[in-house]
């Protein structure tokens, strides 16, 4: 999907910006979180298309949308995310509510609800989890019977309890995953229905302004055209078809977020002094709490872009690039924020800084969308099959693309990269041979290193490109220096961990740790000093105080 | 009414930093934005517009990147933009510039009103805007906070100093604006971005506008800059000290001193 040109995105960003400014300030937001309280008028305007109408990015423009491609949204929530992660969520929930439809429903059905959202400007919600099912939605319980008359089915009655539902209290109209009997499906249900309600607004640890509620259906009536699509028993395909998609949403959050609250340390750290100097001149301050956190962004953000360019060309699902986006950026952005409120010491700690509230906030990334452990199982998942399938070559051919990568662009750690991905194989391969994935422990693990290797093989692609993507606000000496740092942790990682991995669950094979490479990652830590320090200072180069 | 917004594209000066030892701007990595002065000159194009009908033209000349600030103009709801694109252009001065500008206005035809920023935040030698009247032989009104439009009369509110004057001009006349303090600028919704990219965006080069080779460009610019440097800071304000009363009978001294309050 072609998307919006990069002056226009520049300038919706400058008012979405502007606007932010002018009408959500720290103070406003710390206000709105101390009451738990949901801005009903800021939303509104938000959607306002004489104000700014962010929620028509989402919307084809034959629907009367701006159409924005997955590139537009990642860059929109990473904006809003810098904003407030509560606004965020919320503008997200009509997103992924209006998902189903966007992916399953008939010609007609987009016609009349995309039609309605972009003129309406209404807000959605995405009625998934039940108390019963969160992670495991097979065990969906709400059901949906169908309305005959003259032998034809006309409608559908609706029965059962959804929980935690972003916008749930406040949303027009509702996406509900329902067990029909053909099988779990997706109803448009509007909250003037019958029948609907929806509980108290939930008192959570962060996003606190976004409304989440419980939602109760008790014999709600619809008539048939609300099921989405037409055809009963899609609802989960529906669901995962979108889930590639979603998830870099939500990865975008925990970049937005985590950079929200890195940008407030660098720049704290440059005025804070202490022991004679300001914090950003102590090496070991800037390379605990700051470098290493920047550099997790950054390769997170490279393997984000790298997956929406794919969906916007003409890659479809991608759900394991979507889960490792995830788990990579959600997992950086949760890291950092605890990292911000260190870096900022007893004021940190309170609410006169914003970091505090970001790590409250962000934390959410790593649960809704499906948790970092479900990305872990949704990754090992994936992969495995590619290994598998391909007799091992399926990291090897990665491993020797980077081998082509580091000939030509000795400067961005593809050597690095390299070694984590031969040594993923090799461990993969012992995996196989020992039968470990009956523990559920190595399968999780090995996912997480999956993350890690892939993400570095991203990094380096995308820093060694002559130009950067308009995010990057870093020369290609610091992103380099950044990509580097990143992938010779990887190789490292990947040989120390997966030894541990299969040295945990049973004996090591004679000659594993010479194929695994482990020589090689050590020699390659290298220059690792000089480059995080190069990087501290051009993170207070680009990040100024104000 | 037919109006004229010469605008320009500039570094956000508050993300700039001044290179200590060479006193220039240090621009890499710095967003480009449109100056605030021209933004609000737009703004006072469109109010007009509103009130009296026509049509509004933006103008700027600079490099294609400029095209950006051209096209937030369209998206406030200016009607038509031309950008004046040429290797030519390179290195002009103010002098120059107004010379390529006020070239450009003719090509573009009839008008009522021109209107520019009082100064460019980076350049800030506020000449352009006169130097274009002075092109085009028409009269010019600086630092403008508002204008009125009656029949063929503009009446403008002008800043000065130590208050303001209302002047009149017969039209066409051209006007710089100033920017009030803390004044919200208008900023586009999304739709409105996107449905300014259907609006004209014409590119002209040196040739279009029938600009001689010898008057643009470093060849066209007399002015040679020696070099950058920081003023001096304006001398700090008096403190005063004692109790509240003292304090505040010699406060009330100095603003009758200064004819602030009757004596
Ligand atoms: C603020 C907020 C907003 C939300 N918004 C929405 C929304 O708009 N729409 C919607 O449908 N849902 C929404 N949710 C629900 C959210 O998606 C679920 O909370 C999430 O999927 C996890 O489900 P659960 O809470 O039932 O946890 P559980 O599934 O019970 O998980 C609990 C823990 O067990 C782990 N776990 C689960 N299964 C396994 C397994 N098989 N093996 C190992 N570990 C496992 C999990 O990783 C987690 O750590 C929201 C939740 C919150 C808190
Ligand atoms: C780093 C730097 C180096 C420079 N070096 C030289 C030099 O060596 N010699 C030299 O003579 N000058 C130099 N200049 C000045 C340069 O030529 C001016 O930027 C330019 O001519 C406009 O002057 P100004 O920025 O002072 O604008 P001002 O006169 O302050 O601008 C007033 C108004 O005029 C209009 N305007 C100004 N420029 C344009 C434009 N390009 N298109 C449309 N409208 C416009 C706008 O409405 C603006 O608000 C330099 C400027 C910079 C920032």
């Amino acid at each position: 999907m072609p998307g919006l040109d990069a002056i226009s995105r520049g300038l919706m960003f400058d008012s979405l910006k502007q606007y932010a400014k002018r009408r959500i300030p720290y103070d406003l937001l710390r206000e709105l979180d101390r009451k738990n309280e949901f801005p009903a008028d800021i939303l509104k305007e938000m959607y306002d298309t004489d104000i700014l109408g962010i929620h028509l990015l989402l919307i084809p423009s034959e629907y009367g949308g701006l159409g924005g491609n997955t590139f537009d949204i990642t860059r929109v929530c990473e904006a809003l995310a810098h904003i407030d992660l509560g606004i965020a969520t919320s503008v997200f929930a009509t997103f992924l509510g209006s998902d189903p439809i966007r992916v399953g429903g008939t010609e007609e059905q987009k016609r009349h609800w995309m039609g309605r959202i972009a003129k309406e400007a209404l807000l959605v919600a995405y009625g998934a989890t039940e108390p019963d099912a969160g992670s495991d939605l097979v065990a969906l319980t709400t059901r949906a019977t169908h309305v005959v008359k003259n032998g034809k089915i006309v409608g559908y009655r609706i029965t059962g309890n959804k929980q935690w539902i972003s916008n749930g209290g406040v949303a027009d109209v509702i996406t509900i995953l329902a067990a029909a009997p053909g099988g779990p499906s997706w109803f448009l249900v509007e909250k003037t229905a019958e029948g609907f309600s929806a509980n108290h607004h939930e008192d959570k640890y962060g996003i606190r302004l976004s409304n989440t509620a419980g939602l109760a259906l008790d014999d709600v009536y619809v008539p048939a055209d609300h099921l989405i699509g037409g055809v009963e028993g899609q609802g989960l395909l529906q669901a995962q078809a979108v889930f590639g998609y979603t998830r870099l949403m939500v990865a975008a959050f925990g970049l937005g977020a985590g950079w929200e609250a890195l940008e407030t340390a660098i720049r704290y750290s440059q005025q804070r002094i202490q022991a004679g100097g300001p914090l950003s001149k102590k090496q070991g301050y800037m390379l605990k709490l700051i470098v290493p956190n920047a550099v997790k962004l950054e390769a997170a953000r490279a393997y984000i872009e790298e997956t929406a360019h794919r969906l916007d060309g003409d890659e479809h699902g991608l759900q394991t690039e979507g889960a490792i986006a995830k788990l990579s950026a959600t997992e950086a952005g949760n890291k950092t924020a605890e990292d911000a409120i260190q870096a900022l010491g007893g004021y940190g700690y309170t609410k006169d800084f914003p970091v505090e509230k970001i790590k409250r906030d962000v934390k959410i990334t790593c649960i809704y969308e499906g948790t970092s452990e479900i990305m872990e199982m949704t990754i090992q998942r994936g992969r495995w099959q590619e290994h598998l399938k391909s007799r091992g070559q399926y990291y090897e051919g990665q491993a020797a693309e980077m081998d082509r990568l580091q000939a030509e662009c000795p400067s961005v750690g593809a050597g690095s990269a390299a070694l984590a991905l031969r040594a993923l194989n090799q461990v993969l391969e012992q995996v196989r041979l020992q039968r470990l994935t009956r523990h559920q422990h190595v399968s999780m693990r090995l996912g997480e290193l999956i993350a890690q290797a892939e993400t570095a093989a991203a990094f380096a692609r995308a820093a060694a490109q002559p130009h950067y993507s308009e995010s990057v606000r870093f020369d290609a000496e610091a992103w380099q220096a950044m990509s580097r740092v990143y992938a010779r942790e990887a190789a490292l990682d990947l040989c120390l961990k997966g030894t541990k991995l299969i040295l945990g669950a049973g004996p090591l094979p004679e000659g594993f740790v010479q194929a695994l490479g482990l020589d090689a990652a050590l020699a390659a830590q290298a220059g690792s000093l000089e480059d995080q320090d190069l990087i501290a200072r051009k993170l207070t180069e680009v990040f100024k105080s104000r | 009414m037919r109006t004229v917004v010469c605008v320009k594209q500039v570094p956000d000066t508050t993300e700039v930093k001044v290179d200590p030892q060479t006193g220039t701007l240090i621009r890499a990595g710095v967003p480009s934005i449109l100056n605030p002065y021209d933004h609000f000159a737009v703004e006072w194009a469109l109010k007009l517009k509103a009130r009296h009908g026509g049509e509004v033209t933006v103008l700027t000349m600079g490099p294609p990147q400029a095209k950006a600030v051209l096209q937030l103009a369209l998206a406030l709801g200016c009607d038509r933009a031309m950008l004046l694109s040429d290797r030519a252009f390179a290195g002009s001065d103010t002098w120059a510039t107004s010379y390529a500008l006020a070239r450009a206005v003719k090509k573009i035809g009839k008008f009522d009103l021109i209107l520019c920023g009082q100064q460019a935040i980076d350049g800030d030698t506020a000449q352009v805007g006169p130097g274009v009247a002075q092109s085009l032989h028409i009269p010019q009104i600086t630092f403008c906070d508002s204008i009125e439009v009656e029949g063929r009369k503009a009446k403008v509110q002008r800043h000065i100093d130590d208050g303001y004057e209302i002047v009149e001009a017969k039209l066409p006349v051209l006007c710089t604006m100033s920017l009030p303090h803390a004044h919200p600028l208008p900023w586009p919704s999304f739709p409105k971005v996107a449905q300014a990219r259907s609006k004209v965006l014409e590119v002209w080069t040196a040739a279009d506008i029938g600009a001689e080779p010898e008057k643009i460009g470093l060849k066209g610019s007399p002015t040679q800059v020696h070099k950058v440097y920081p003023p001096p800071l304006r001398a700090k304000g008096t403190v005063f000290t004692g109790s509240a009363s003292e304090m505040a009978s010699k406060l009330l001294d100095i603003l009758r001193q200064e004819n602030f309050i009757k004596p």
